[in-house]
């Protein structure tokens, strides 16, 4: 079933929306685990696709048809991935901070949380720290998850976690943070829990953080 | 010497001596959209010079490409700005002030238009590759969120010349709300990377220094600390 499971990589990598969605039917249809399915088959692909893209082997249209591919695959699985009782790791929250207005980074951040079983409340961009505070306390999520694509912008990542530590809210939730220009480095300078490097290593970021793995 | 980004090329060539004219290296204009690459390339660059010197970088930081770049036997001497915007501007102040009118600004100007990077080009590629709905999709996701697009010159003349082309991307933009606006920049910053080039001495808290042997760190490209608490409450822009 491998050869399965590696078809639907290659096909997320390749943006192919004809024929995942039609993969993933056959591989329930052949009565495999739809977490395997997801694991094995999709998450490959676009951990894939996140790699080539930080080498410059792939580039923004291309990253958006796999993601658009990977959704309509993933879409397939939710309702039996719920059903299964597939781990819940809580809320997370997102968004793209005060200055920044590139939302695809986060968006794929979302897609792959809730492919590993988060409930993810996406605040937006351009997120004033102020807006973080104000949905931590409205929605008492797990983990926050910020993304910042300029280096102008992704300083505003530092002032968020000061004014989450002011509102005293810091130590009830996890913070995590993403963007093409975000490294581990620049991440624990300004008190984060992680850094995801790319969507798929977001999501398996946010489950450590949460304790699922 | 001096290593820039082409981007910049037609206005430092114009204020170079022709000595520095002659050794100036100018790299390709795409480098910055993959960080690692712009990295290593200039890296190679820097290090293919033998004579140990000082070698001026036409670059900002870059969506932190210039992060890591090593001096090796030369001192480095860095435009302390994030990218080519500030430089067009004429300071980081103005450039800070332009992101804090509208942060979904998207930046026009005669090198950028030359090397064929904007949203109609790029519109225009997509659809030669992935045909026109999927082009519009693809350009969708990455445009909706802007609401201006900026044309900046540094002289009527420039702006009169290139209006055509930019008002051809204004229409196309106006699809997702992106207002049109012209700015007349200064090349006062340009200016001071050409003299700076010719007498390196001078270069003052406008540019990094990285002596021999030291790495270039994004933090010193930094106004304030990134954790500062009062800062945090001003408008971002003011780091």
């Amino acid at each position: 079933m491998s050869e399965l499971f590696e078809k639907i990589a290659t096909g997320v990598i390749e943006g192919n929306l004809d024929e995942v969605p039609g993969l993933v039917q056959s591989a329930l249809d052949d009565g495999l685990d739809p977490t395997k399915i997801l694991e094995n088959g999709l998450v490959v692909g676009m951990n894939e696709v996140g790699k080539r893209f930080k080498l410059g082997s792939m580039f923004v249209p291309e990253v958006l048809r796999s993601a658009r591919t990977m959704h309509a695959g993933q879409e397939l699985l939710r309702p039996l991935l719920a059903e299964a009782g597939a781990d819940l790791g809580g809320k997370i929250l997102l968004g793209t901070v005060q200055g920044d207005l590139h939302d695809i980074g986060k968006n794929l951040v979302g897609m792959m949380c809730e492919g590993a079983g988060f409930e993810v409340i996406d605040l937006g961009f351009n997120l004033e720290p102020e807006k973080f505070t104000e949905a931590i306390k409205e929605h008492q999520p797990t983990i926050i998850g910020m993304s910042a694509l300029l280096t102008t912008t992704m300083r505003a990542m530092g002032h968020t976690i000061k004014a989450i530590e002011e509102a005293g809210l810091r130590d009830k939730i996890k913070v995590m943070v993403g963007g093409a220009p975000v490294d581990a480095d620049f991440a624990e300078r300004i008190g984060a829990d992680g850094y995801g490097h790319n969507a798929a290593s977001g999501a398996e970021l946010a489950k450590k953080l949460a304790g699922m793995s | 010497m001096i290593i820039a980004c082409k981007v910049l090329q037609s206005a430092l060539e114009e204020m170079l001596s022709e000595r520095l004219r002659k050794r100036a290296q100018f790299m390709d204009y795409g480098l910055h959209r993959v960080p690692a690459r712009l990295n290593q390339t200039l890296q190679s660059a820097i290090d293919a010079i033998e004579i140990p010197g000082r070698i001026v970088l036409g670059y900002g930081l870059c969506g932190n490409g210039l992060d890591g770049i090593t001096a090796g036997r030369h001192t480095l001497i860095i435009p302390k700005v994030d990218d080519c915007i500030a430089l067009l501007l004429g300071s980081r102040h103005s450039y800070l002030r332009e992101m804090e009118k509208a942060p979904g600004t998207y930046y026009l100007t005669k090198g950028w238009l030359e090397s064929g990077s904007d949203p109609l080009k790029e519109y225009r590629e997509y659809t030669e590759q992935y045909g026109a709905e999927e082009a519009a999709w693809i350009m969708d996701q990455q445009y909706r969120n802007y609401e201006r697009l900026v044309f900046i010159a540094h002289s009527q003349t420039d702006l009169d010349t290139y209006r055509p082309q930019a008002l051809e991307v204004a229409r196309y933009c106006r699809q997702w709300g992106m207002r049109y606006e012209e700015v007349l920049g200064s090349d006062r910053y340009i200016r001071r990377l050409a003299a700076i080039s010719e007498r390196p001495e001078n270069a003052d808290d406008e540019f990094i220094v990285i002596p021999p042997g030291s790495t270039n760190h994004q933090e010193l490209f930094w106004g304030c600390s990134i954790t500062a608490s009062e800062e945090s409450k001003k408008e971002m822009g003011s780091c």
